[in-house]
C-alpha cells in the first residue's frame, strides 16, 4: 500500500488488547496491525456481499472505510443483508451499516456516501482510498470501477453471486490484469439477484473471501487472487482457480457512460416523463399519467418525436434495457436522463402501499 | 474424453453443469462452435478456460484426451 503519515499514535496499550488475538500470528504483528489502521478502504455497495465485508474490515481495525450507496433498506433484503432490521425499512443503506460498524469498532472512521456510484462522483472519491472493493449487483458499473481503478492505480477486489457459485478475483493489483481483460464486453445480459435467487450464506461467503483479500492485500501476506477467477460453488462445495493474464488490447476503452440512478420514489416527485422501455404487453403494466411506452426495440425510430432537452427517467423490467435506452438516446443527443432503480416492480410498489 | 465444465447462467442455459465429449483430435473453435450451437449459447457472453487457464483467442489449438474446458459467464449479483 502507499506511505503515509500514521493517522494513528503508534498502538496505544488500550488497543492493543482489542486486536491480540490477531497481532499474535507472525503474519500481522504489531507491525500489520499499525498497517490495517493505516490503510483506507472504500466499499462499493451496502447490500448482500457489502454487509459481509464491513463488519470484518471495522472488526480488524482497518483504520477508515468509506462506504457508498444510494439504496434503501427492503424487507426482501433482510434474509441476506445481516446489518439491518426490520425496524430499518425504507432507511439508507450507507448509513445504517456506518452506525452498525461503528458500534462494533468506535475508532474506525467511517465516512458515507449516500448516493449511487457514477462515473463522476468515482473520480472524486477513489483517490482518496488505497483500495476498492466492490461489492455491486451491477455489471455496469464494474466497467466504471475497473475503468476509474486502472486510472488511479487503484487496486480492486471483485465478489459476484449467481445463485450458489460466487467469483473472487482481485483486479488491477502491482500492474496486474484487469476487469476488462477477462470480460471484455460490456453489452451483456445477466441476471441480478432479485432476478436470479440467493442465499444469504453464499452472498456472506463470498464477501468474507473479498474482505479476506483486502486484509491480504493491506498486509502484504499470503496468495492473492491476482490474474486468477475463483469460483466457488456452495451446493457442490467445491472452488476452482482460473488464471488469466493481460490482453493487449489497440486502444485504451473508453470509460463507460454511466448515467444517474434514482429510487422509484425519487422517480416519482415531479412531472417528468417515466419513459418505460418494455415491450407491449409485458407485465405489471405501469400506468401513470406521465408514464410513455416506447419499446427498445423501437426507440431509435420513435426519438425522432421526443424533445431531447426534457428529462427523461427510463425503467424497463430489471435495469438492462433501460441503460441501453439511455447509452441510445445519449447518442442522439439528449442529455437529461436518468435510470429508475427496481424497474417496473419497484414503482408499482409505491402505489400498492 | 474432453470434460466440459459450465458456470452460472451458461450452465442453466445447457441445463447441466458438466459433460464429457469424446471429441479428440479436434480444434478448440471448432469444439465451441458445436458447443455453442448445440446449447444455444449464441447470445451469452462468456470465456473460455482450457485446462483452468483461460485463453483470450480462440486458436486452432488442438484439443487432447483428458483436456477440461470451462465456460465462464460474468457473475452479477450480490
Amino acid at each position: 500500500m502507499g506511505t503515509k503519515s500514521p493517522s494513528y499514535h503508534p498502538f496505544p496499550e488500550a488497543e492493543m488488547n482489542r486486536y491480540i488475538r490477531q497481532t499474535t500470528l507472525p503474519q500481522v504483528g504489531e507491525s500489520g496491525q499499525q498497517k490495517l489502521l493505516n490503510s483506507r478502504v472504500l466499499v462499493i455497495g451496502a447490500g448482500g456481499l457489502g454487509c459481509a465485508v464491513l463488519p470484518y474490515l471495522a472488526a480488524a481495525g482497518v483504520g477508515t472505510i468509506g462506504i457508498i450507496d444510494g439504496d434503501q433498506i427492503e424487507e426482501s433484503n433482510l434474509h441476506r443483508q445481516v446489518l439491518y432490521t426490520p425496524d430499518q425499512l425504507g432507511f439508507y443503506k450507507a448509513y445504517e451499516a456506518a452506525a452498525s460498524i461503528s458500534k462494533n469498532n468506535p475508532k474506525v472512521e467511517v465516512l458515507v456516501y449516500k448516493e449511487f456510484l457514477t462515473s463522476k462522483n468515482a473520480q472524486e472519491i477513489f483517490p482518496t482510498y488505497d483500495l476498492i472493493i466492490d461489492a455491486t449487483d451491477n455489471l455496469f458499473i464494474r466497467y466504471v470501477i475497473n475503468d476509474t481503478c486502472l486510472e488511479f492505480g487503484k487496486p480492486f477486489v471483485y465478489g459476484s453471486i449467481h445463485q450458489f457459485q460466487g467469483q473472487v478475483s482481485v483486479f488491477n493489483y502491482e500492474g496486474g490484469p484487469s476487469y476488462r481483460d477477462i470480460f471484455p464486453q460490456e453489452n451483456q445480459s445477466v441476471p441480478n439477484c432479485a432476478e436470479a435467487g440467493v442465499l444469504g450464506t453464499t452472498v456472506g461467503l463470498i464477501g468474507m473471501l473479498q474482505a479476506n483479500e483486502a486484509i491480504k492485500i493491506i498486509l502484504g501476506i499470503g496468495e492473492v487472487l491476482s490474474g486468477k477467477l475463483l469460483i466457488y460453488d456452495l451446493l457442490q462445495n467445491t472452488q476452482q482457480v482460473f488464471e488469466f493474464g493481460k490482453v493487449s488490447s489497440p486502444k485504451k476503452p473508453d470509460i463507460s457512460v454511466s448515467f444517474d440512478m434514482i429510487l422509484a420514489e425519487e422517480a416519482l416527485n415531479g412531472d417528468s416523463i417515466l419513459l418505460d422501455v418494455r415491450e407491449i404487453g409485458e407485465e405489471p403494466e405501469v400506468s401513470f399519467s406521465n408514464t410513455l411506452q416506447i419499446p427498445l426495440s423501437v426507440l431509435e425510430r420513435e426519438s425522432e418525436k421526443l424533445d431531447p432537452k426534457i428529462e427523461f427517467r427510463i425503467f424497463c423490467q430489471s435495469g438492462i434495457r433501460s441503460r441501453s435506452a439511455a447509452e441510445l438516446l445519449s447518442k442522439k443527443g439528449f442529455q437529461n436522463l436518468k435510470l429508475i432503480r427496481g424497474g417496473a416492480n419497484d414503482l408499482l410498489q409505491l402505489i400498492d402501499t | 474424453m474432453i470434460q466440459v465444465k459450465y458456470f452460472g447462467i451458461i450452465a442453466e442455459a445447457a441445463q447441466c453443469e458438466s459433460e464429457n465429449i469424446a471429441e479428440e483430435n479436434m480444434t478448440l473453435s471448432k469444439v465451441l462452435s458445436d458447443l455453442t450451437s448445440r446449447h444455444s449459447l449464441g447470445e451469452y457472453n462468456f470465456q473460455i478456460a482450457v485446462n483452468r487457464k483461460i485463453v483470450s483467442n480462440l486458436s486452432e489449438q488442438l484439443l487432447e484426451d483428458g483436456d477440461e474446458i470451462a465456460f465462464l459467464p460474468p457473475f452479477s449479483g450480490g
